[in-house]
Formats: C-alpha cells, sequence, structure tokens
C-alpha cells in the first residue's frame, strides 16, 4: 500500500451504523507512518469500523505499555526494535560499542526484555496484544565481520528467541511470524536511516506498510474456515484409480509424486486439529474404498466424513456434504485439479472457496498449502477441536437409531443417557464459546457476533455471565455445543445472545438450558434480545413454543417455561468455566 | 500522465483534505493553521513516492508553502521523475 493510498482511506467516511474501534501501538519509535498504515490496513480489513490509532512517547516503550490502561482499548500492537532493548543498539544514541559496551549491552538487553515481557502479560489479561519482535538489522557494533555472528551478537538473538518463546505460549498473545514479515518485505529493504535520523521513525514506506499489513490480520484476524472438500485422483494422489488400479496410484519420491504425499500430511494434521475433511470424486466407490484400505495414505479413512463417491455431479456432492456438515458454503474449501469440475462447483456455491490443485507445479503446490495454512489456522486447538469429527459421526447415529424423526419420543430420550455439563459465570477466557457464537447461524437468538473486545468488554460488567453447555449420551460426545450470554438483574435476565450447534438439536437441550437457568439465578422472567435473520428459523421456532408474538424483546416467565416444556431426562453436572 | 504541479497539488490535498485547489496554490506554513512539523514530514514522504525522489534533510526545514515545494522538485528535475 503507498502513503497516499493509505491516507486517503483512513480519511474516507465509514459507512453507516459503523463501530469504533481503538487500537494501541506501543513503540519507541516516533510512530509517524506505521501509525497511518496501521489504521489503514485495519480499515482495509473492517471497512464497517471507524478506526482510532493511539501512541505513546517517544522512546520509552515499556512506559508506554506500563501506562497503558487495557479496557480503554480494543487491541494493543507492541512493535519492540533492538534500540527498546538497549538504545545503544540505534544510532540515536552514541553510548558507545567497545567490547566492555557490548557486555554490558546483552546485560540490559536481557532485563529490558523481561521487563517488555511482564508489561505484556499484564495488558493481555485485558486485552488481545499482537507482539513484532526486531525487524531491522543490528547496527555494525560487533568486532567481527557481518559476515560472521558474533558472541554478543549470538547472546542479543537468544534473549530475542527466548522473549519469543515465553510470548509464543500465552492466550491473548499474538506473536508475529518473522518469515511471513520476510515474504512481505525483504530485510535489506527495512532500515531509513535518514528517516530515522531526521524524524526517529526508522523504517522505509514499504516496510511500514507491510508491517501494519501483517499486525492488522493479528489484531483481529478473521475466524478459520471449517471444513475442505477434495478430489482424489491427481490431488489426493497421482494417478487415475479407475484407470491405473490401486499399486499404480502413488505420492512418492521415486514416482515423482512426492508433493501428493505432502499434500496428504497437511490434511492428516488439519483432520487432526479439527478441521473437517471431505472427499467429492467422480469414481467407483469400491475401488476407491479399496485403495483406501489396501495402500497406507498419510490421510486415513478415519478421518475423512463423508466420502461422496460416485459418478454424478460434483456440485450435488458438495451439497449432500455440506448438508451432513450441516454448515454453510462459506466456511468450506473445495480442492479439484480439474478446471472444469471447479466451475461447476464454484457456481453452484458461489460462497464456497475452491482452489485449483496445480498437480505437476510443486511451487504452486507449496503456494496452495500457505494458502490454505491462512484460511484454517488457529491460534490455539480446544478439546472441541478434537473431538468436531466424532461428534458428527455421533450426530449421525443418533439420527440413525432415533429414525430421523424431528423430535423424538419420550421412551427414545429417557434411554439415550444425556449428560449436560453446564458451566455458569463470567466467560472471557473460554475460546469455544467464542467461536460457537461467532459461526453459529441456525438457532442463533439474533446473529449478533462479537470481536475480541467486544466479548472482554462484556464480561467487565459484573452481573454479566456466559452459561454454556457440554452434551454426552450413550452414542457419544458432542462437546460444547450451547453458549449463552446475558446479564443478571434482581428479578430477571437479559439473554444478549444464545446459540446452539446443530448437531445438538432434538434432545431438548434447550429447554434443560433454560430450566437451569432458572434454577440457577432464581429469577422469574426472561427476556430475549431476539432479532429475526434469514437463518435463525430453528430458533424462532423454539421461542413460538412459549409465545405467538416474535417482537423484541421475548419475555418468558417462568411459570410458562415449565407450564410448556416438555418433559427433560437429562443428567445435569455443574462446573465453572476455565 | 498529469503534470509536476497538478500531482503535486494531490499530494497537498490527501495531508490537506479541506483547502481547495486554489488554497492549496498559496498554502504556506504559516497561512494554514494545521500545518505542523508532522505535515512537513508526511508531505516530503508522499512527495518523494510520488516522484521517486530523495528530498535532502538538510533542505526539508525550508520547505513550508506549496511553492517553495514547488521550486525544489524543479531545481531537483534531473532526478524527479
Amino acid at each position: 500500500m503507498k502513503l497516499v493510498d493509505a491516507l486517503k482511506l483512513i480519511q474516507s467516511p465509514a459507512g453507516e451504523g459503523s463501530r469504533n474501534y481503538t487500537a494501541f501501538l506501543a513503540c519507541g519509535f516516533t510512530p509517524l507512518h506505521l501509525q497511518t498504515f496501521l489504521a489503514a490496513h485495519l480499515r482495509l480489513r473492517f471497512p464497517e469500523i471507524r478506526v482510532e490509532i493511539r501512541a505513546g512517547l517517544f522512546g520509552d516503550l515499556a512506559g508506554n505499555l506500563e501506562r497503558l490502561t487495557p479496557s480503554e482499548v480494543d487491541g494493543v500492537a507492541v512493535v519492540v526494535e533492538w534500540s527498546d532493548l538497549d538504545p545503544r543498539l540505534g544510532i540515536r544514541t552514541l553510548g558507545g560499542w567497545r567490547a566492555a559496551d557490548l557486555a554490558d549491552i546483552t546485560g540490559t538487553a536481557q532485563a529490558a526484555a523481561q521487563r517488555l515481557q511482564s508489561s505484556i502479560e499484564k495488558a493481555a489479561r485485558e486485552v488481545t496484544v499482537s507482539v513484532s519482535l526486531p525487524t531491522l538489522p543490528l547496527p555494525p557494533a560487533f568486532t567481527s565481520r557481518p559476515i560472521e555472528r558474533a558472541l554478543p551478537e549470538a547472546q542479543l538473538y537468544r534473549i530475542v528467541a527466548q522473549f519469543a518463546e515465553s510470548l509464543a505460549g500465552m492466550s491473548s498473545i499474538r506473536l508475529l511470524n518473522p518469515q511471513h514479515l520476510a515474504m512481505l518485505s525483504a530485510p535489506a529493504e527495512r532500515y531509513d536511516i535518514k528517516s530515522d535520523l531526521m524524524t526517529g521513525f526508522p523504517y522505509t514506506l514499504s516496510h511500514a506498510s507491510a508491517l501494519a499489513e501483517s499486525l492488522s490480520g493479528l489484531i483481529e484476524p478473521r475466524p478459520p474456515m471449517k471444513a475442505l472438500i477434495t478430489d482424489l485422483d491427481d490431488t489426493l494422489w497421482s494417478g487415475i484409480v479407475g484407470e491405473d488400479g490401486v499399486e499404480g496410484i502413488s505420492w512418492d519420491l521415486d514416482r515423482h509424486s512426492q508433493m501428493h504425499g505432502v499434500y496428504q500430511q497437511f490434511l492428516a494434521s488439519l483432520a487432526a486439529s479439527g478441521t473437517l475433511i471431505g472427499v467429492a470424486s467422480k469414481n467407483d466407490g469400491g475401488t476407491v474404498a479399496r485403495a483406501f484400505e489396501a495402500r497406507k495414505l498419510l490421510l486415513s479413512k478415519d478421518d475423512v466424513f463423508p466420502f461422496e463417491v460416485h459418478w454424478s455431479a460434483k456440485s450435488q456432492s458438495v451439497a449432500r456434504i455440506l448438508s451432513n456438515w450441516n454448515i454453510g458454503a462459506e466456511a468450506a474449501v473445495f480442492i479439484d485439479d480439474s478446471p472444469a469440475e471447479i466451475a461447476e462447483v464454484q457456481a453452484a456455491h458461489p460462497e464456497l472457496t475452491c482452489r485449483l490443485f496445480p498437480k505437476h507445479d510443486p511451487a504452486a503446490i507449496w503456494a496452495l498449502l500457505r494458502d490454505l495454512r491462512d484460511l484454517f489456522g488457529k491460534s490455539s486447538l480446544s478439546l472441541e477441536d478434537s473431538l468436531r469429527l466424532s461428534s458428527i459421526r455421533n450426530a449421525g447415529k443418533w439420527r440413525a437409531n432415533s429414525g430421523m424423526q424431528e423430535s423424538h419420543s419420550d421412551d427414545f430420550l429417557r434411554t439415550a443417557e444425556a449428560r449436560i455439563l453446564f458451566e455458569y459465570g463470567p466467560g472471557t477466557g473460554d475460546r469455544r464459546a467464542f467461536e460457537l457464537v461467532n459461526k453459529t447461524n441456525q438457532f442463533n437468538l439474533n446473529g449478533r457476533r462479537y470481536s475480541e473486545s467486544d466479548w472482554r468488554h462484556f464480561f467487565s460488567e459484573a452481573s454479566s455471565f456466559l452459561l454454556s453447555a457440554t452434551y454426552e449420551d450413550k452414542y457419544g460426545g458432542l462437546g460444547k455445543i450451547s453458549a449463552m450470554l446475558g446479564t443478571r438483574y434482581v428479578r430477571s435476565v437479559q439473554v444478549h445472545s444464545w446459540v446452539m450447534s446443530c448437531r445438538a438439536f432434538s434432545r431438548r437441550i434447550e429447554y434443560q438450558c433454560l430450566r437451569y437457568l432458572f434454577d440457577e439465578t432464581g429469577v422469574d422472567e426472561i427476556t430475549f434480545d431476539f432479532t429475526a435473520t434469514a437463518r435463525n428459523g430453528p430458533m424462532q421456532d423454539f421461542l413460538k413454543v412459549f409465545t405467538d408474538s416474535l417482537q423484541t424483546p421475548v419475555t418468558l416467565t417462568k411459570d410458562t417455561f415449565c407450564a410448556q416444556a416438555p418433559k427433560l431426562f437429562h443428567q445435569i453436572e455443574v462446573g465453572v468455566h476455565a | 500522465m498529469p503534470d509536476r504541479q497538478e500531482r503535486l497539488v494531490r499530494c497537498f490535498a490527501v495531508v490537506f483534505p479541506t483547502l481547495t485547489e486554489e488554497e492549496i496554490l498559496t498554502a504556506t506554513a504559516g497561512s494554514v493553521g494545521i500545518w505542523d512539523s508532522l505535515s512537513t514530514v508526511t508531505l516530503a514522504a508522499l512527495i518523494q513516492e510520488e516522484f521517486a525522489c530523495e528530498i535532502d534533510p538538510e533542505v526539508l526545514a525550508n520547505l513550508d508553502s506549496f511553492a517553495s515545494f514547488r521550486d525544489y522538485l524543479l531545481a531537483s528535475d534531473s532526478t524527479v521523475r
């Protein structure tokens, strides 16, 4: 992005109903163009927000962080350069580069890193903090030639590496990957020495833009994709299994098809981290089944659900897979080596993200895997990530055993041995509930989404609560499937958001949630901030059990609930949010 | 390609969006209330980007009007695109 474009972008008016977003840029140098680019890149990512970037005092990064009141901002970006660890590592301070000075510099750098770590940790208790560690070259301060790394230089890199390792292990802290930045901004083209001397701003414009772009992606990341649908022939493996035979397909170095193995390995990694993997292939089902049985693929058949293997149009296969998963096309990626198949599927599912598998181009496959990691990447994995596939399979077993009925008989529900774990209280750190609220569409009170800062601000009120439900029955566990955000008053509760995974439908869990809420809070009345959306029909149907009018807010008294609710058979357990 | 003065006016318009073109042509640090040192640095960065040139830091303090920027670019004619 050019500076002129950045300035124009931040001067353009935000849309109607736009919300404010305040970020704090903590750096030790003059923030100047980095501040401009950060505002512009945030605006580019979120056109609906009005961005304000606050900054602190020149030359006092640690002090700026220590003076910060995290609750006043929505996000924090910390940009550390060598001169923040010791001013003698910059050129605006002339403190000496003798051997004795260098030994002292490593000592002060260690102490400065610890001080910064402590202030970053403190801020991260209340707000998400994105951190960039030194991006500029060290000065020619060391006794060795530039081609050789001297001991004090190695010690400085160790200090930064330890600093990075400590930060990377903490929730609410996102560390900028220097490899990613290097792809956007060549290290040799980052430092503007004239600007550093003249204004105290050390970056070239191109580096400032690249760094701001990367930080904006860390500050408010988009939600990861949920699912991937892959082709088989010349995609998951090299060759056409129907023509070459089960033994004729390959993914190895000897047959120059190693990148298909790398792709399998990548998909297995996605599956293990909770991404749903489905197969859509025009093939003979028996042949494909034999291939998965007889050949040792890195992606096992247990990692995949469902398989759509037949000769029908792929768009139909994709529709069936999405229906099985019960997710929208906008949350899934389709991969095929045929441009014609991609076009056919994309025409039928415009919201689906489609990618061509470049079968004869290892570099392009490598780029595809990076692209996919960007689409599916998560800061951390939750228990639900490991349960997702089994949860969907268990939902299938439930449907099979209940005869696919929408509403089940008391007898069936009584024998299901259902258990619900309720967790009630402040839910700031509940990532799974945060994800649920931000991706569930059908059983959703009003479609409201929360940024990370919205979420934290909501729970900063003492009367705010999260009620979550984790479900299990004899067919298996579904994990945490419901999240309700509310405010407790003396005589009533106001529910601002409530979602439940569609996998949990037909088990009367939603009724049990309300019963538990009445019992836990002791109130006589619950009001719901209900809004009809294009996709929340299941929520509308549920509320209509209790009221004929869905005027906002919908109010439900305990008496009405007790009179209308069906029999409930769940065994209840109670816990607290982690 | 628009002429040099027109491109310079555009750079000024981004930094001082409330000024008309006529006001920009006669703008000085004294006459434009919001023109501060940050504006000068931002203007210099924009002009360097737009004209693919480098402004001598020694000269920057003297660039305090539209006319002075225009004259500086004219004087640096051989290096300015």
